[in-house]
C-alpha cells in the first residue's frame, strides 16, 4: 500500500478526522441540552458544513493515494473515505436544509412539540455522526459498531409517528438490520481469526489496510466464509437481497429528511463497507468469488425492485424501491470491478445520493400538501404546485438516468464496463430489468405530475408556492447532481485516487 | 496462580460449550417467555465461562476482566431488561381481574414451526454448523477451535428462533442468541476481538435491546398485542 | 474366571427378577410417604403377583398366539437383556455379546410383542394403546441408540461392557458435555420406555391418557402377573443401565468374589436411589398431554444427537 506522507501533522490529522464525528454529536447535544431558548432549526446546518469542510481539507492534505491515520488506526482517511465524506456532507446539507421546513409544517399541524423537535435534531445529528464514524473507521470492528449505531439511532426516527404502520416499520427495521449486521460481525470475527492465524498481531488484525496488505496469507476457506457473511450482512443494511424487507417500510415511514439521509447515504455507507470487503476478497481469493456473490445479489435485488415498482401505488415506497434498484446497479458495478466500473460506482453513489435526497424531500412536501402517499390521489401536481412538481419531476428524471444528471454518466459507465469486462449477458439482463423499472417509475411519476387540476367547487385555483426555505435546498441538490454529471471538476483527482484504492493497488 | 492443566482446561471448556449449546436448545423447547429469559441468563453464564477459562489457561488477566463484563451484561443486565419488559406486558392479575385478558402475551403459543419440528431442525442446524465449521477447525486445531461449531450452531439456532417465533420478546431472545453465538465464536476462534470493538459491540447490543424493548411497549399500545403476525399494515 | 463370570450373570438375572417387584414397591412406598399416606409396603407387588399366579388364566375369545405368547416373550427378552447388560460385572462370559444394538433390539422386541397382543385382543382400548405405544417407541428407540452411541465413541466400541469398563477407568469422560447430554437424553428415553410420568401414568386407567395400561387391559391371572413383572423388570434393567453408564463406580471389572459382592451392594443402592428420585419427581410432575409427548421425545432425541456430535467433534478424533 503506497502511503505517501500527508501534509498534516499528527495533531492536525487527529483533529480533522474527529471533526465529522464530533461536530454533529456536539450539535445534537446542544439541541438536547438547551431547553429554555430552543436553538433555531437552522443550527443543524453546522454539521454538514463541518463534514464538508473536513472532507475538503482532507482532499487537499493527501494528493494521490495517501492516507491519514489517527488514534492508533481507529480512524483513517483515504481517498474513498474523503469521497464518501463529501457525499455524506452534500446529502446531509440538502436534508438538513429541508429540516426546518419539515419541522415548521409539523409544528403548524400540531404533530411536533418542542420535545419531539428536540428529539428529532438529537437523533438526526447522532445519525450523521455515526455515519461519519462508519466512513472514517480504519478498523473493521469500529466500522461495524458505527453502522449498528446508525440502526439504533434511526429506529425512533422511523417510528416517530407511533402509529401502527410506523411501529411495524421500526420493528422490522431494527430486527432485520440488527440480525443482518450481526451476520456481518460474524464475518468480521472470521476474518480476524484468519488474520490472527496468519500471524498478524492483535492490535492491527482488524485494520483494513493491514488485511489488504497481508490478504495473500489469509486462509482461503475461512476468508471465503467471512467475506460471504460480510457481503450478506452489510448488504442487508444496503438494501440488497435477501435481507432487504425492512427498506421500503422504513423509508416510507421515516420523516422525509431522514428518509433522504437513509436512502441517499446510509445505503451507500454500508455498501462502502462491502466495497472494502471486496478489496480484501479480491486480494485473498482472486476476483471471481466476490464478483459472483455481488452480481447474484445485484440481479436478484434488481429483479425484485423492478417487479415491485410495476405495481406500486405509494410514492414513498416507489422511491424506496428505486433506491434498491440503484443499490443493485452499484453492486453490479462493484461486481464488474474494472477501473471504469469502480469510478462509475463512486460517481453513482454521489449522484444517487443527491437525486434521491431531492426526491424524498419533495415527496415530504407532497405529503404535506396532499396528506396522502397514494400515487392515485396526487394528480396535476405541476398545475397545483409548479415549483414542487418541477423539483420532484426533475429528481425522478435524474433517477431515471437522463443527462445532464450524473446518474446518466455513471450508469453508462457501469454498462460499458460490463460489456467490455466480458459480463455481457449479466449486463444485458440487468439492463432489461432497469428498463422495466424505468418504465414503471416514469409512468407513475407522470401520473402524479401531469393532468389538470381536479377542481372541486370552492377551492381556489391558485397554485401553491414553495417558499425559499423549502425550495432552495431542492434546487441546490439538483444543480449539484447536474453539475457532477457535466464534469467532476476539482473532484476528478479524488475520484481517480479512490478508484485506485478500491482496485486494491 | 498456576495455569490450569490442559486436560482440565479442555474438559471445562467443553463443558461450558455444551451448556451453552444446551441452553439454546432449551430456548427452542420452552414456550413460557419467563422460562426462555431464565434460560437465556444461564446461557450468559456459560458464555462468560468461555473467556474466563481461556483467560485462566493462558493467564491473561484482561480476558478475565472481559469475562466478568460479559457475564454482567449477558447474564445480568440483559435478562433483567427482558424480565422488566415482560412484566410490563403481562399485568399481574392482582386488584382487577380481566377474564377476557388472555395470558398469551407471556407464552409463545403458536410458533410458525411447531416445537417438535423446531427441535429436529435444530439438530439439522447443528450438523450444518459442524459441516460449515470444518475449515475453521482445520485452521488452528486446539481445544478451543474444536468447539467453534458450537458457536456457529447457536448462531443458526438464533436465526431460526428469530424467523419462526411470533412473540416480539421471543424474537429479541432470538437476536440475542445470535449475538451470544457470535461472541462465543469470537472467543473460541481468537480469544475475543480487540477490547475497543468488544466494548462497542456490547454497548450496541445493549442499546438495541433497549430500543426493541421500547418498541415492544409501543407495539402493545398500537396493536394491543405483541404478536408479530399482526404486523400487516405495510405490504405491497 | 468363568466361575465368578457365570455367577455374575446368574446374579444379574436373579437380582433383576426378584428385585423388580421390590423396586416397584419401594417407589410406590416413597411416593405414598411423600403424599402423606402410610403406603402398602415394599412387598406389596410380590403379594399381588402371588395372588395373580394362583388365579385361573382367562384368554378372551378370538385372540390368537400373539396374545398368549406376549407376556412370556416380554419377560424372556427382558431377562436376556438383564443377563447381557453389565449391571454387576463387565467381565462375564456373555459380555462379548452385550452389543448396544442387540440390547435395544431385544427391548423393542418386547415392546412390539405387547403392542401386537394389544391389537390381537381386538378391543378399542387395546388398539389405541398399541398405536400410542408404537408412536412413543418410534421416537424412543432411536434416542436410546444415539445416546448410547455417544458413550460408545470415546470407548471405540458399541459393546456396553467395553463402554462401562472404559468409563470406570476414565471417569472424566462422564463429565464431558457428551456424557451429560447423553445422560439427559437417556433419562427421558427411559421414562418414556418404561411408561412413567410425564409420558404415561402407570397408575391410571383413564381412557384418554393411558398408554401401557390400555394394551394390557384384557390380561388376567398369571398372564397379568407376567406382564406386570415384565414391565417392572424393564424399569429395573433400564435404571440399572442408566446407573451403569452414568455412575459406573462399584461395578466389578475383574473376576473376584469381593468385587462382585461390592458390585451387588452398589447396584442395589444405585437403583434404589434412582427409583426414589424418580418417585419423588413423579409427585411433583404432571403427565404431559399426548400431543406434547413427541415434543419431549424430539427434544431428547436432539440431546442425544448433540451428545454424539459433541463427543465426535470436541474429542478431536
Amino acid at each position: 500500500m503506497p502511503t505517501s506522507p500527508s501534509s498534516l501533522g499528527t495533531t492536525a490529522s487527529a483533529l480533522i478526522l474527529a471533526v465529522p464525528i464530533a461536530v454533529p454529536l456536539a450539535t445534537g447535544a446542544t439541541y438536547a441540552a438547551i431547553r429554555r431558548y430552543a436553538p433555531t432549526d437552522w443550527l443543524s446546518l453546522v454539521s454538514p458544513a463541518a463534514i464538508l469542510a473536513s472532507g475538503v481539507v482532507l482532499a487537499h492534505a493527501m494528493p494521490g493515494g495517501g492516507a491519514v491515520n489517527a488514534y492508533g488506526g481507529v480512524l483513517r482517511a483515504d481517498a474513498v473515505t474523503v469521497w464518501m465524506l463529501l457525499v455524506v456532507g452534500a446529502v446531509a446539507a440538502v436534508a438538513c436544509a429541508a429540516g426546518p421546513a419539515y419541522l415548521a409544517h409539523e409544528r403548524a399541524t400540531g404533530h411536533a412539540t418542542q420535545g419531539t423537535a428536540r428529539a428529532y435534531h438529537l437523533l438526526v445529528h447522532a445519525f450523521l455522526g455515526a455515519m461519519c464514524a462508519a466512513v472514517l473507521a480504519g478498523n473493521l470492528g469500529v466500522l461495524w459498531v458505527a453502522i449498528e449505531a446508525t440502526t439504533i439511532v434511526t429506529a425512533f426516527l422511523v417510528g416517530h409517528r407511533r402509529t401502527r404502520a410506523s411501529v411495524e416499520a421500526a420493528w422490522k427495521y431494527v430486527v432485520i438490520c440488527s440480525a443482518g449486521i450481526a451476520l456481518a460481525f460474524l464475518g468480521i470475527v472470521l476474518l480476524y481469526y484468519a488474520a490472527r492465524a496468519a500471524g498478524i498481531p492483535e492490535a492491527t488484525a482488524l485494520d483494513w489496510p493491514t488485511l489488504v496488505a497481508h490478504a495473500d496469507r489469509l486462509d482461503p476457506a475461512v476468508t471465503r466464509l467471512g467475506i460471504a457473511l460480510l457481503i450478506l450482512g452489510f448488504g442487508a443494511k444496503a438494501g440488497l437481497v435477501p435481507l432487504h424487507a425492512w427498506l421500503p417500510d422504513a423509508h416510507s415511514q421515516a420523516p422525509a429528511p431522514v428518509s433522504a439521509l437513509m436512502s441517499g447515504v446510509l445505503l451507500a455507507v454500508s455498501f462502502a463497507a462491502v466495497l472494502r470487503g471486496k478489496v480484501i476478497a479480491d486480494a485473498a481469493l482472486g476476483p471471481g468469488y466476490a464478483q459472483t456473490l455481488l452480481s447474484l445479489a445485484a440481479l436478484l435485488t434488481l429483479a425484485l425492485a423492478a417487479a415491485l415498482l410495476l405495481g406500486q401505488r405509494d410514492y414513498k415506497r416507489m422511491l424506496a424501491y428505486s433506491s434498491m434498484e440503484h443499490m443493485s446497479l452499484i453492486a453490479l458495478g462493484a461486481a464488474i470491478g474494472t477501473p471504469l466500473a469502480r469510478a462509475a460506482v463512486l460517481l453513482h453513489i454521489a449522484g444517487h445520493g443527491l437525486a434521491k435526497t431531492v426526491a424524498f424531500c419533495s415527496s415530504g412536501h407532497i405529503l404535506h400538501l396532499r396528506r396522502t402517499t397514494r400515487i392515485g390521489r396526487v394528480r396535476g401536481l405541476l398545475a397545483r404546485a409548479p415549483g414542487l412538481g418541477a423539483a420532484f419531476g426533475l429528481a425522478v428524471v435524474a433517477l431515471l438516468g437522463f443527462p445532464p444528471f450524473s446518474l446518466f454518466a455513471s450508469e453508462l459507465g457501469i454498462v460499458r464496463a460490463g460489456f467490455t469486462a466480458g459480463l455481457g449477458w449479466l449486463t444485458a439482463l440487468a439492463l432489461l430489468l432497469v428498463l422495466t423499472a424505468f418504465a414503471a417509475l416514469a409512468l407513475r411519476t407522470t401520473r402524479m405530475l401531469l393532468g389538470p387540476l381536479p377542481l372541486a367547487p370552492g377551492t381556489p385555483a391558485v397554485p401553491v408556492r414553495l417558499g425559499p426555505a423549502a425550495g432552495l435546498p431542492l434546487a441546490v441538490g439538483l444543480l449539484a447532481c447536474a453539475a457532477l454529471g457535466v464534469s467532476a471538476g476539482p473532484l476528478t483527482d479524488l475520484l481517480t485516487a479512490a478508484t485506485t484504492i478500491l482496485g486494491g493497488h | 496462580m498456576r495455569p490450569m492443566s490442559t486436560g482440565t482446561y479442555t474438559q471445562l471448556l467443553d463443558l461450558a460449550c455444551g451448556a451453552f449449546l444446551l441452553a439454546a436448545v432449551v430456548v427452542l423447547w420452552r414456550r413460557e417467555l419467563v422460562a426462555i429469559v431464565r434460560t437465556f441468563a444461564l446461557q450468559g453464564i456459560a458464555l462468560a465461562a468461555i473467556p474466563l477459562l481461556i483467560g485462566l489457561h493462558e493467564q491473561r488477566w484482561g480476558l478475565i476482566a472481559v469475562a466478568t463484563g460479559i457475564g454482567a451484561l449477558r447474564a445480568g443486565l440483559l435478562p433483567y431488561l427482558m424480565r422488566r419488559a415482560l412484566a410490563a406486558l403481562t399485568p399481574s392479575g392482582g386488584e382487577e381481574h380481566h377474564y377476557e385478558e388472555d395470558v398469551s402475551e407471556a407464552r409463545e403459543t403458536q410458533p410458525l414451526v411447531n416445537v417438535a419440528a423446531s427441535l429436529l431442525t435444530a439438530a439439522a442446524l447443528t450438523l450444518l454448523a459442524y459441516a460449515v465449521a470444518r475449515p475453521l477447525v482445520a485452521l488452528n486445531p486446539g481445544p478451543a477451535a474444536r468447539a467453534l461449531p458450537v458457536g456457529l450452531a447457536v448462531v443458526l439456532i438464533g436465526l431460526f428462533v428469530l424467523a419462526t417465533r411470533r412473540r416480539a420478546l421471543a424474537q429479541v431472545v432470538g437476536f440475542l442468541l445470535l449475538d451470544n453465538g457470535i461472541t462465543a465464536t469470537a472467543f473460541l476462534a481468537a480469544s475475543g476481538v480487540p477490547l475497543i470493538v468488544e466494548l462497542g459491540v456490547s454497548f450496541d447490543v445493549l442499546l438495541a435491546v433497549l430500543v426493541l424493548q421500547i418498541l415492544t411497549t409501543r407495539m402493545r399500545t398500537a396493536f394491543g398485542t405483541t404478536d408479530i403476525d399482526d404486523l400487516r399494515e405495510l405490504h405491497d | 474366571m468363568s466361575g465368578t463370570g457365570l455367577t455374575a450373570v446368574a446374579a444379574q438375572i436373579v437380582v433383576v427378577i426378584s428385585g423388580a417387584p421390590l423396586l416397584a414397591g419401594w417407589m410406590r412406598q416413597v411416593r405414598a410417604r411423600m403424599e402423606g399416606r402410610a403406603g402398602a409396603g415394599v412387598l406389596q407387588p410380590w403379594r399381588d403377583t402371588r395372588k395373580l399366579l394362583r388365579k385361573e388364566p382367562i384368554t378372551p375369545i378370538g385372540t390368537g398366539p400373539a396374545f398368549r405368547t406376549a407376556p412370556a416373550l416380554l419377560v424372556a427378552t427382558t431377562a436376556v437383556v438383564a443377563a447381557l447388560v453389565p449391571l454387576l460385572s463387565t467381565t462375564t462370559p456373555v459380555s462379548a455379546h452385550a452389543d448396544l444394538i442387540l440390547v435395544v433390539a431385544l427391548l423393542a422386541l418386547g415392546t412390539v410383542a405387547l403392542a401386537l397382543a394389544g391389537l390381537d385382543s381386538g378391543t378399542a382400548f387395546g388398539g389405541m394403546g398399541a398405536s400410542r405405544e408404537m408412536t412413543v417407541a418410534a421416537l424412543v428407540e432411536p434416542t436410546i441408540l444415539v445416546a448410547v452411541f455417544a458413550f460408545s465413541i470415546p470407548a471405540g466400541s458399541t459393546n456396553l461392557a467395553a463402554i462401562v469398563a472404559g468409563a470406570v477407568r476414565e471417569p472424566s469422560r462422564l463429565a464431558s458435555p457428551a456424557g451429560l447430554l447423553a445422560t439427559a437424553a437417556l433419562a427421558v428415553a427411559v421414562l418414556a420406555e418404561t411408561g412413567r410420568i410425564p409420558v404415561d401414568n402407570p397408575a391410571t386407567h383413564l381412557e384418554l391418557t393411558m398408554v401401557h395400561e390400555a394394551m394390557v387391559l384384557e390380561y388376567s391371572g398369571p398372564d397379568l402377573a407376567l406382564v406386570e413383572l415384565g414391565a417392572q423388570m424393564r424399569l429395573t434393567v433400564l435404571l440399572g443401565l442408566l446407573a451403569s453408564l452414568f455412575a459406573p463406580w462399584g461395578i466389578a471389572t475383574d473376576a473376584s468374589w469381593p468385587a462382585l459382592a461390592v458390585a451387588l451392594a452398589a447396584f442395589v443402592v444405585k437403583v434404589a436411589v434412582l427409583g426414589a428420585v424418580l418417585a419423588a419427581a413423579e409427585v411433583f410432575w404432571a403427565k404431559v398431554r399426548l400431543f406434547r409427548v413427541p415434543e419431549l421425545l424430539a427434544g431428547s432425541f436432539l440431546l442425544a444427537l448433540l451428545a454424539v456430535t459433541s463427543s465426535y467433534f470436541l474429542s478431536g478424533e
